[in-house]
């Protein structure tokens, strides 16, 4: 935890405001970005956090107060002028163009050329030597000239930080850089974001995963509805304490786990296979239990997951739902069955954008809103309503498209749809990826609902240790099965990641 | 899709329908007489129809430019039967109508089941459909099918209502009944919406494309058969362009080309402001080389409208705002 000494301040706000509509989405904020430190921000979807990093990145433009760079006001008017001044941005989405190789992605717009003036032809020879020299420096085994379309989302995300990186850059803003990532891949990052931090920069870190933000950063500013309320540093930087800062009383215990697990197998499969990764999955999931998916990105967690929901095709294995034998042969076998697939990424397979909430929760059984051959759209209306109440979404949702409420609102949604759907068994695919502290509680409150109902629920998740309070049991998953089954309880976080990195992760980070 | 959406959905083309028909009013005055407007009445039937197959394609996030070359080889069958195999004019529409199906139905198995991007599959159909045309009857059209054929698309109810409106009437009806209140409808939005959730959803979506082409296909059909009996003939050049003012009008309802977007009563006002604008260049004696380019020039208008609407929106609230930016914090 040497820092450098130079511990200057590189960039701050002073007074900064910024107003969109009505809404002072940033509030007469100032804060300070110091050489050397990695500073999280933290705070609930629409805090301000987001506004905040883009006005440093030259996307959005302060109403009133200043921007100071190295002590010196700072007009950034675009996000070239920010690029200029040093401000490597990782945003969420990516920024990679599919069909080009690595290397091309990571010299994009700026590729070495042949000749003397540098306008001859492309020069791959050094574009390839020069991106291995990059990507073996930061420790990623990743070959230049792949396609980045046929990597995974994991390894596109590490692509998109060595292209950040790659720029001479002093302040590196991070918009939740570990979202997509595994646990492999996220140590990786941990480990380069430090040496970054070392190696004298700047760096800005957004996050809703607070166990990465107390292992990880130096300082923690948290805002709340364009404010800043609070924050902490070095020692002081803890779980118990964020979570205070971040939602004030409300939510005493972190995750409120209820066991409500019975005796009666509701689910059991043998050998499920198919071609897009389960490889012979054996399992079995009792009524009321949470039945947790350890593994790496990769590991075949998503795909068992769709295997059993029929979103892929099997090749081999069978499948038991309350003792009897299923046929899952499309998803829509499996919701017939009862079963639920809550996907991992809700923007691409989960919502409909065209859609209001009701409609978007209706839609897996319409058949519940029939009356006479007819959709009845009050009824659809009221099943909106409802759930809207049950699960406490924003009450805008109603008669707004779905692309407008928070990642959190979103989230509830798709759990509404398949509340709606009856199903018995719900397969929840990285349920509180991107949503904010609160919004996770609530997640898990309705876990403890479903299973005290009896239900059960089949969880994955990269957040160990979500996983580990959230589930009974623990199926440990590599190479598309299922190789151990623990106890939750009997485990800590440690053990259990040593248990699904192997050794292998901990050469790697040597 | 409720009532927010339905009344700004349909506001939009309203307003566009109403400058033009203004603007036509003003700068001709043959524009708003009696007879040219109840003439109009029996102008917008084909391309009502055609708009009808248009819009439901593009609900799914597809394309039909087959529809023109369609009713050429669909008119020509009509005839044929006809005047060939010596059918009375009801046996006639019925077959047509079954070869309707099985063209949108062989455009749905090419675009759901073989996964051809539904521009280059249809652009293929277009051709074939053409080509069939130019097959019946050497090439020629064939004139003077049945006296009866005329009635079906001039007759008048109760002496005085075209009886074409009232096939509008119904098919409109219908379509917007069935998107709106049927499982079938909704699954049509949600397909277009989001393909890949609507799978997880666990809709065939396989299938609600090909429920969606032989219905374009359907309605192509009827389309093809009121043109046949409004000039007691079918031939090889009916229908040429056609495809165009259908999407035009789709569009200009504010039907989305990115899928799940639009309604159909929408679409009848963008037919209407189609046939407007053909009106009034006709009137004017245009030639009909620039009908074309109008009709082009309105499919890239609506379609820009559609592109930059969230821009618009944020730049008519909140000045400052630059295109392409979100605004969520």
């Amino acid at each position: 935890m040497e820092k450098p000494a130079n511990h200057e301040v590189l960039w701050e706000l002073k007074n900064v405001t910024k107003v969109f509509a009505a809404v002072r989405a940033l509030d007469d904020v100032s804060i300070q970005f110091r050489n050397g430190e990695i500073h999280a921000l933290l705070g609930e979807n629409g805090s301000g956090k987001s506004t905040m990093i883009k006005c440093i990145a030259g996307v959005h433009q302060p109403e009133a107060g200043e921007i100071l760079y190295r002590g010196e006001r700072a007009e950034i008017t675009s996000p070239i002028v920010a690029r200029k001044l040093g401000v490597a941005t990782i945003f969420q989405e990516f920024s990679l163009v599919p069909t080009l190789s690595v290397c091309e992605n990571i010299f994009l717009g700026r590729l070495p050329r042949r000749g003397k003036g540098g306008n001859g032809a492309v020069d791959w020879e050094k574009m390839r030597s020069d991106a291995s020299k990059i990507l073996a420096k930061l420790g990623i085994e990743i070959n230049p000239m792949a396609i980045v379309g046929t990597l995974s989302v994991a390894q596109q995300q590490l692509v998109e930080i060595t292209k950040a990186i790659s720029i001479d850059a002093s302040l590196f803003i991070m918009d939740e850089p570990t979202a997509a990532l595994g646990q492999s891949e996220i140590v990786q990052l941990h480990a380069l974001t430090r040496r970054l931090r070392d190696e004298g920069c700047a760096i800005i870190y957004i996050s809703h995963r607070l166990d990465e933000v107390v292992e990880l950063v130096d300082r923690v500013t948290v805002l709340k509805d364009g404010k800043i309320v609070g924050g902490c540093t070095g020692e002081n930087i803890n779980t118990a304490e964020i979570v205070r800062l971040m939602v004030g009383a409300d939510i005493t215990e972190h995750y409120p786990k209820e066991n409500n697990t019975r005796d009666e197998i509701i689910y059991r499969a043998e050998g499920l296979t198919t071609a897009q990764g389960a490889h012979g999955a054996s399992l079995d999931i009792r009524c009321g239990e949470v039945y947790g998916f350890a593994g790496l990105i990769g590991a075949g967690r998503t795909e068992i997951a769709r295997a059993i929901f029929g979103a892929d095709t099997l090749q081999s294995g069978t499948a038991q739902m309350r003792s009897k034998q299923i046929r899952v042969r499309k998803p829509h076998d499996a919701i017939d069955n009862g079963i639920a697939y809550l996907s991992e990424n809700r923007k691409s397979d989960g919502l409909f954008m065209n859609f209001f909430s009701g409609p978007n929760i209706t839609i897996v059984k319409l058949k519940k809103i029939m009356q006479r051959h007819f959709l009845n759209l009050k009824t659809e209306r009221s099943v909106g309503e409802e759930y809207i109440r049950k699960l406490r979404i924003s009450s805008a949702a109603l008669d707004k498209s779905v692309q407008f409420l928070s990642g959190g609102n979103q989230q509830k949604v798709v759990i509404a749809r398949w509340l709606h759907s009856d199903a018995e068994l719900f397969i929840l695919d990285e349920p509180t990826q991107g949503i904010d502290i609160k919004a996770k509680v609530e997640v898990y409150n309705l876990i403890n609902d479903l299973t005290r109902a009896g239900k059960s629920v089949l969880l994955i998740s990269s957040d160990l240790e979500e996983l580990l309070a959230m589930s009974d049991r623990l199926a440990v998953v590599k190479g598309g099965k299922i190789l151990s089954v623990l106890n939750a309880a009997e485990i800590n976080k440690n053990q259990l990641m040593e248990i699904i990195l192997g050794n292998h992760i901990i050469d790697e980070v040597g | 899709m409720k009532k927010r959406n339905r009344s700004s959905e349909i506001l939009g083309p309203f307003m566009a329908f109403a400058v033009i028909f203004l603007l036509a009013t003003v700068t001709t005055p043959q524009f708003c007489t009696l007879a040219n407007l109840r003439n109009q009445i029996l102008q917008i039937c084909v391309t009502a129809f055609l708009a009808i197959g248009a819009t439901l394609v593009i609900l799914t996030g597809g394309i039909d430019i087959s529809c023109g070359a369609a009713v050429a080889m669909l008119t020509m069958s009509f005839a044929g039967f006809c005047k060939f195999w010596g059918m009375s004019v009801w046996m006639s529409m019925a077959l047509t109508l079954v070869c309707a199906l099985l063209m949108g139905l062989l455009n749905g198995v090419l675009v759901a089941t073989v996964r051809i991007p539904p521009f280059i599959a249809t652009l293929a159909t277009q051709g074939i459909f053409r080509g069939i045309a130019y097959m019946i009857n050497g090439g020629s059209a064939l004139n003077r099918l049945a006296d009866v054929a005329e009635d079906v698309f001039y007759a008048k109810v109760f002496g005085f209502i075209p009886i074409t409106l009232i096939y509008i009437l119904i098919a409109y009806a219908a379509v917007y009944i069935f998107l709106k209140y049927s499982q079938t409808g909704r699954k049509i939005y949600a397909v277009g919406g989001n393909a890949a959730a609507a799978k997880l959803s666990g809709i065939n979506v396989n299938n609600v494309l090909l429920v969606t082409y032989v219905l374009a296909g359907l309605f192509t059909g009827i389309a093809a058969i009121l043109m046949a009996c409004r000039l007691n003939s079918g031939s090889q050049t009916y229908g040429s362009g056609m495809e165009m003012s259908a999407i035009a009008a789709a569009v200009i309802g504010g039907a989305s080309m990115s899928g799940g977007k639009g309604n159909i009563v929408s679409t009848f006002i963008g037919a209407a402001t189609v046939l407007i604008v053909q009106n009034v260049l006709n009137l004017n004696s245009i030639p009909t080389s620039f009908q074309y380019i109008a009709n082009g020039v309105m499919i890239l208008i609506a379609v820009s409208l559609d592109i930059w609407r969230p821009q618009m929106a944020a730049l008519f609230k909140k000045r400052g705002t630059k295109p392409g930016v979100d605004l969520e914090a």
